[in-house]
């Protein structure tokens, strides 16, 4: 049966001299694995269309469980240049195929994630300083529509309402706020302060939040505490995880001494060199 | 596991080239055990040579079986021009041309992220160092235009900035998410007309 989909290709890996296996998240049918024959060649019919993060229409040959889908079209529909100028972009777009690619189950569609993932490429990297908070953005939309979507608007184990300037924390294991009494006995649990805690509110409500220019120090809890919710709920902390602390932090120019390599620190001194 | 005869061993190994089906691994095995000795002994010592006389060549990472590969050795190349591009293949591909004249540095491989890619998995180190021992006034980017290839040139362009050497990406006669080794000559010669500073 073949079937017609929006796609953004989320991962593409050689699969034979001239063929290619790609996972692609289609708006239509969820994610979706398929075996593109002839897909390395240039001029091919797929037009280069399965080069990672490119958004393609695809005509699918679905074939019965257990083997591969057949991929027989796919045409090029976006690309998004700012991935290939700005580094700290190109990581963040990375890091949501990585979400898409290896979170999500087969065949289980939500337009709206699709539809985030894309408004998100867009603009990733416009401004460089709002990188981090538009992926917190996609992340936030991305837990929602898993079922995931952290508590902030009261304490997520006693229920009670916790006041705007009242000292409060975050648990990833409880899935969002605690409050002061709950607390105790908490042991992934760490602090929020409460612009993190408004912060995270109005990006998870609001399309545009990550527009604002909130402070520094809300931008670097926001992430760190978002990083350890999706490696918590996700089972184990995402590969690219670490390039986007470091790349998505307001000041980075998308020098290597911003990006340093995964978890490893940039070696010592560089960061003055490249500044000077 | 049974093990497997000289001749299903032979039919595995072949048929795991690239190019190659089951079906011709099976004619290729019965073509060697009816061909002569030494045409089956030349064929396995320059399998075997391949191996273990070839290695990078220590200034661009090029195969070769000296110390500097034919390039590098060429005192007719201009020195001061280098091209950077992901496999050896690529490079072959350009030389192809015929147009260019510079040296190349052959990074064996892209950024690639998601695959576990970093950039001390390629040789970016070796190029730097080239460029700081000097003499190179211009990097030309050559990796391909896709995702990886594009993120690749830009991380290596941010190391360079402030070098004083002047950095140049080749012109999209190539479409973007294409792959230099199957572009043909003509497009390749285009695109190494048009670079254009990064
Ligand atoms: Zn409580
Ligand atoms: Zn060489």
């Amino acid at each position: 049966m073949s079937e017609k989909a929006l796609a953004l290709v989320v991962r593409a890996i050689d699969w034979s001299e001239t063929s290619r296996i790609a996972t692609l998240w289609t708006r239509e049918l969820g994610k979706v694995r398929a075996l593109a024959k002839g897909g390395r060649r240039l001029g091919s019919n797929f037009e280069s269309a399965l080069d990672l993060l490119t958004v393609c229409r695809i005509v699918l040959l679905r074939k019965s469980s257990g083997s591969l889908d057949l991929l027989t079209e796919a045409q090029v529909v976006e690309r998004f240049p700012r991935l290939r100028i700005d580094l700290a972009a190109f990581y963040a777009g990375c890091y949501i195929a990585e979400l898409l690619a290896d979170w999500t189950e087969d065949d289980d569609p939500h337009p709206k994630i699709f539809d985030e993932a894309c408004a998100a490429l867009r603009v990733l990297g416009d401004p460089p300083r709002a990188t981090g908070l538009r992926l917190a953005r996609f992340e936030l939309v991305l837990l929602e529509e898993l079922g995931y979507r952290p508590v902030f608007d009261r304490c997520a184990v006693c229920a009670a309402g916790v006041a705007d300037n009242a000292a409060a924390a975050f648990s990833p294991s409880v899935g969002g706020m605690v409050c002061a009494k709950c607390r105790p006995g908490r042991r992934d649990s760490r602090p929020l302060g409460p612009n993190t805690r408004r912060a995270f509110q109005a990006l998870a409500e609001s399309d545009d939040a990550w527009r604002r220019d909130w402070p520094l120090a809300v931008q670097k809890e926001l992430r760190l505490l978002l990083g350890e919710y999706v490696t918590y709920v996700r089972g184990r902390r995402p590969r690219l995880l670490g390039y986007v602390e470091k790349l998505s932090l307001p000041g980075h120019r998308g020098t290597p001494a911003d990006s340093g390599g995964g978890d490893r620190e940039p070696p010592s001194g560089q960061r003055e060199d490249q500044a000077r | 596991m049974e093990r497997l005869g000289a001749i299903e061993r032979a039919i595995h190994e072949l048929g795991k080239l690239p190019g190659i089906g089951p079906k011709t691994a099976e004619r290729l095995t019965h073509y060697l055990l009816t061909a002569d000795r030494s045409q089956v002994v030349a064929l396995t010592d320059a399998l075997r040579a391949l191996k273990e006389a070839v290695r990078p060549c220590r200034q661009c990472f090029n195969p070769t079986e000296e110390e500097l590969c034919r390039i590098c050795r060429d005192p007719h190349r201009d020195s001061s021009v280098v091209c950077v591009v992901e496999q050896p293949r690529d490079l072959m591909a350009l030389e192809r041309t015929g147009t260019y004249r510079g040296l190349y540095h052959v990074l064996q491989g892209r950024l690639a992220p998601l695959e576990n890619i970093g950039p001390e998995q390629l040789t970016i180190d070796a190029l730097l160092e080239r460029v700081r021992r000097g003499g190179i006034q211009e990097v030309i980017m050559a990796t391909n235009p896709t995702l990886e290839g594009d993120g690749t040139a830009l991380y290596i362009s941010n190391l360079l900035a402030n070098s004083g050497v002047r950095i140049t990406r080749l012109a999209r006669g190539i479409p973007s998410g294409g792959v230099l080794e199957f572009a043909n000559t003509q497009m390749l010669a285009d695109a190494l007309e048009g670079r254009r500073a990064f």
